[in-house]
């Protein structure tokens, strides 16, 4: 009888495992085998990216190493460019340039676009709200690879007139989307508890409200990457790209005069590379929105 | 009344951008060896002397006159530039838009008429794979596949010389087929999830009670009610699809459109055409926003009673 008290006690003692919204989706994303796939898909990636990065691999994209034209060789897998530098080397290095892309756009433009909204959101209806709908509608008037081309000349000898430009163009996605969440989010009871509590607006809209898009926030992140990495191939192929380094655009671009003669190595590995990381990044980023939105259909 | 900051906003962020910051024609004018004073004279005539405003109000004052003169690359009428390019985009993007768009949603239809079984699981995923390529693949290897000596061959690789009919459908139907599959992705997608979240509701649920056929179910209960984001949707993509989207199908097969002309504008700095443009996309845009709001009016009776 005593070790029945002592299990009923043991057992009220022993607290309740925390059940979030954040672990519920994290379990949920964990069960998902295509997800946990794709995730380890870029994780290879992120992997190779940061092992360019530090210095340990294919550090010899830009020598000339061969002759021109090479097959694929035991030597050098993917063959050799019409310079003769080993494309598996570039395909390679260039994933370390399109992580740098793709994170660092997508970071800021996220983070832009959260700040951005959820401040237009507490004040919609105000004239700080018209402002930047103004702003936001004006830069979506200008079609996007025209302000890419705009920003690539204003900033002629920026190397990182790509990324600005790309930041600059991409935040008004997120911004929208956050700011109508907000406008939700500010009519809740939580909110009026806040404020009846005098709470400053700063922290209303960064404590309060902001917290609770994240699961936006975090899958258009994703969706940013994606996106950055695909214009950056087709931006380095027009020639406003990436400088003095390698991309999978250039690659594309070299390569797009070769294989109407007959030279595919260099299209296959740089499209190749490219495909698999962009579809791997989309389906991870499906699985997300699956485990974070219980709505998504 | 929301025409007018609009345009003022967008004419001062592409004079910012595109004029203010925008290439230096200064040494392009001049001759071999300039003295400093021709060199001040150029300047001078170019208006960089002049202080922003002064230069700004210069550049508003010539887009509200319509007065944009003369490329200066070709020295030919900007007018007749954008008149002869303007309708080789549309004809060249049109028949992809459209069917990019149909088959879009007939697929949607049809994923979503098959929820959940091996139908629709096969066209969401393929859908995922058409997003993941890149539009410069989908052009090199369509053009691999249709154009070259490696394939095909059936279509030019290159070029634009349109008499006939059957010259449009031989220059345009490599371009179209590539444009059709990078949208198809995007579309299927969209459009499902807009038409399943149609399917869950209510009165879709009484329809099928009340033994309607699937069919009409999908095509007057669900497809009629999910009209508004699927007219949004093609609506505001309607200015890009004229100006912006065709750059990288123009370029890549050599055909002279307003893209490849706008993108060539900005980088040598051809202001007259370049504000051209401009004012084109803000007007496309304006265009738009009314345009999506009589159709909302069309496609939702409810709308125009509020």
């Amino acid at each position: 009888m005593s070790d029945a008290i002592m299990e009923q006690g043991s057992s009220t003692v022993v607290p309740a495992k925390r059940e979030s919204l954040w672990t519920k989706a994290f379990q949920k994303f964990i069960r998902d085998k295509v997800g946990m796939i794709s995730l380890s898909v870029v994780g290879l990636y992120l992997l190779i990216a940061i092992l360019a990065w530090l210095g340990l691999i294919a550090q010899g994209w830009d020598e000339l190493l061969a002759d021109g034209q090479m097959g694929p060789t035991a030597e050098y897998w993917f063959g050799t460019n019409i310079n003769g530098q080993d494309i598996f080397q570039r395909a390679i290095y260039s994933t370390k340039t399109a992580f740098e892309v793709g994170l660092t756009v997508a970071v800021v433009a996220t983070i832009t676009g959260a700040l951005v909204g959820s401040t237009t959101g507490y004040f919609s209806g105000t004239w700080i709200d018209e402002l930047f709908l103004w702003l936001m509608n004006c830069l979506d008037c200008i079609p996007y690879y025209l302000m890419v081309a705009a920003f690539a000349v204003a900033l002629a000898d920026n190397p990182y007139a790509m990324h600005i430009a790309m930041m600059s163009c991409f935040w008004m996605g997120t911004a929208r989307l956050v700011r109508g969440e907000v406008i939700k989010l500010k009519n809740m009871e939580f909110t009026e508890a806040a404020r009846s509590l005098g709470v400053p607006v700063y922290r209303v809209i960064f404590k309060h409200l902001l917290p609770n898009t994240s699961h936006i926030l975090l899958v258009e992140m994703t969706l940013l990457f994606i996106t950055a990495i695909k214009s950056e191939v087709i931006l380095s192929f027009l020639g406003l790209g990436v400088k003095d380094s390698i991309s999978w655009g250039l690659m594309i671009a070299e390569a797009s005069g070769e294989v109407t003669a007959g030279y595919f190595c260099n299209f296959f590995a740089s499209s190749g590379m490219l495909f698999v990381l962009v579809l791997a990044f989309n389906m991870f980023s499906d699985s997300l929105q699956d485990a974070l939105d219980p709505r998504k259909i | 009344m929301y025409s007018i900051p609009l345009l003022f906003g967008v004419t001062l962020i592409s004079f910012v951008l595109m004029v203010y910051f925008g290439p230096d024609k200064t040494y392009d004018l001049l001759g071999r060896n300039p003295t400093i004073e021709e060199i001040n004279e150029i300047r001078h005539q170019l208006g960089y002397d002049q202080p922003f405003f002064v230069r700004y109000l210069e550049y508003i004052k010539e887009v509200l006159l319509f007065d944009f003169g003369y490329s200066d690359s070709t020295g030919e009428k900007v007018t007749s530039i954008l008149a002869k390019t303007i309708p080789v985009s549309i004809a060249l993007q049109l028949p992809g838009f459209i069917l990019g768009n149909v088959l879009g949603i007939l697929l949607a239809l049809f994923a979503a008429m098959h929820r959940s079984t091996w139908l629709d699981k096969l066209i969401m995923s393929s859908s995922v794979v058409g997003m993941s390529i890149s539009y410069l693949i989908v052009i090199i290897t369509t053009q691999l596949i249709f154009c070259s000596s490696y394939g095909l061959n059936l279509f030019p690789v290159y070029g634009w010389e349109v008499n006939s009919l059957s010259d449009y459908l031989y220059y345009i139907t490599v371009p179209t087929i590539s444009s059709v599959f990078v949208a198809l992705g995007y579309n299927t997608r969209f459009y499902r999830a807009v038409i399943v979240e149609e399917t869950t509701r209510d009165h879709v649920r009484t329809a099928k009670a009340f033994g309607h056929s699937a069919s009409t179910i999908l095509f007057k209960h669900v497809l009629r009610n999910s009209l508004i984001p699927i007219v949004t949707r093609i609506v505001f993509s309607i200015p890009f699809v004229i100006v912006g989207g065709a750059l990288l199908l123009e370029s890549y097969f050599g055909i002279p459109g307003v893209g490849l002309t706008a993108y060539d504008a900005i980088t040598t700095g051809d202001l007259p055409v370049l504000k051209a443009i401009i004012v084109l996309t803000t007007l496309m845009f304006i265009l738009v926003v009314s345009l999506v709001d009589i159709l909302y009016r069309v496609v939702d009776p409810r709308i125009s009673l509020k």
